[in-house]
């Protein structure tokens, strides 16, 4: 299976570098396992031109995602994911999700709001995905 | 990457008692997308049109693409392409006939490139450049600009007059033509947000000098704000080494630093026994903070 760069969603005025939001983004993917072992990431000039970015900032998220062994380079085919990412365990994807939730917390206490009303949004934001 | 294809040093240029230049020093590496950063009036146009022997500089030396711009041969004004800030064309000619003209000057000039161009970012080809509005110029301008598919492509505010639609349409053939890592390009904007999307470099324009050249991933790796939040009141005076900009209120402390380190980190939160959270700063951010300081 070849991922579509529409998995992918870049926020170039961020203040993390758009390589390392695609990085970081790939790790999820994987994580999550909706990316697994022998899965194609999308190709860089197919990422650069959906996302509207420069294709050496795919080639730089690329290669170093190469060298920290998550993809591998499948000549002529493109970045293939490997097999020796294990599919991180829950708890850890949920240390990882913290971090996130500190900073949105942090924000929706500035704004006043109680308890209650933060979960409300939470679950009306759950609610948009599809389960 | 390591060869200049421009390459200024100490560059001055003053306008009467004005000095606008004073002593810029800048390595366009090729393949490199550079943004141009600086306030209004910092010069960035002065500092374009000498690099590119529009106007003479008063001291240093430039080379672009390895010649003297003030007296560039044919062969490098055929790899050189520039879309001023504002175009002056012959209000009579319409924009086709302007195009056309224009190529006959290029033994290199790409005509389906040109045209193509014109038809994705709707240039009104049979209109005279007189009658078009300032956006619309500004697009035939950039299709001379772009039309021979120039090794080294320098533009003056390019998307100013733009509206968003036309603007993205722009950085999307300006991503096409980097594709190969072959073609380099410098342009000054004050639009953080379009350097964000293209540009693998961004050079700062301030007081006279380029304040700070580097990669733009570095340089959002590197320029972070931190939040202390000491256990007692801060003193007045209290201060992080290299700080760009401090504000104290009490226990909290916000402070912008060029460079981030975890000596650096550690070492605020034993002396003053604080918390210490780093905020990422996107590049308008970090603009507004070294112009600040």
């Amino acid at each position: 299976m070849t991922s579509s760069p529409l998995n992918f969603e870049i926020h170039p005025s961020s203040g993390m570098p758009i390589y390392r939001q695609i990085m970081e983004q790939v790790r999820m993917l994987v994580a999550s396992g909706k990316l697994t072992a022998g899965d194609y990431l999308p190709s860089v000039r197919q990422m650069a031109g959906e996302l509207d970015i420069n294709m050496m900032t795919v080639s730089k998220a690329y290669a170093r995602l190469e060298a920290e062994g998550i993809v591998e380079r499948d000549r002529g085919l493109g970045m293939r994911v490997t097999n020796n990412v294990p599919q991180e365990s829950a708890a850890d994807r949920k240390i990882e999700l913290r971090e996130h939730v500190e900073v949105m917390v942090t924000r929706a206490k500035q704004l006043g709001l109680t308890d209650d009303q933060i979960q409300a949004v939470v679950k009306s934001v759950l609610k948009e995905w599809p389960s | 990457m390591n060869e200049c294809v421009i390459d200024a040093k100490n560059v001055h240029k003053r306008f009467g008692k004005t000095k606008v230049l004073n002593g810029v020093d800048l390595c366009v590496p090729r393949g490199a997308v550079v943004g141009l950063l600086g306030t209004n009036g910092s010069g960035k146009s002065t500092l374009i049109k000498c690099l590119l022997g529009l106007l003479s500089c008063d001291a240093g030396d430039v080379l672009t693409l390895g010649e003297d711009p003030w007296d560039f041969t044919a062969e490098a004004k055929e790899r050189l392409g520039y879309g001023p800030q504002e175009a002056k064309l012959y209000p009579w000619m319409k924009s086709a006939q302007i195009v056309d003209y224009t190529a006959a000057f290029y033994p290199n000039w790409d005509d389906a490139w040109a045209k193509e161009l014109m038809t994705r970012w709707d240039v009104e080809t049979d209109k005279r450049a007189g009658t078009l509005s300032v956006g619309q110029l500004q697009k035939l301008s950039l299709v001379l600009a772009l039309g021979h598919r120039p090794d080294l492509l320098v533009l003056d505010e390019p998307v100013a007059s733009l509206d968003p639609k036309a603007r993205r349409e722009f950085l999307r053939s300006l991503v096409e033509i980097t594709d190969d890592e072959q073609h380099t390009v410098l342009f000054s904007t004050h639009i953080t947000s379009d350097i964000e999307r293209i540009a693998t470099h961004v050079a700062f324009l301030q007081d006279g000098v380029i304040s700070f050249f580097g990669g733009l991933d570095e340089l959002k790796e590197q320029v972070k704000r931190l939040r202390i939040t000491a256990k007692k009141d801060l003193p007045p005076t209290f201060t992080v080494p290299g700080a760009l900009r401090t504000e104290i209120n009490g226990r909290t402390a916000l402070v912008a630093i060029p460079t981030i380190s975890d000596p650096l980190l550690d070492s605020l939160r034993q002396e003053w026994q604080a918390d210490v959270t780093v905020e990422d700063l996107n590049l308008e951010e970090i603009f507004l903070e070294l112009h600040d300081a």
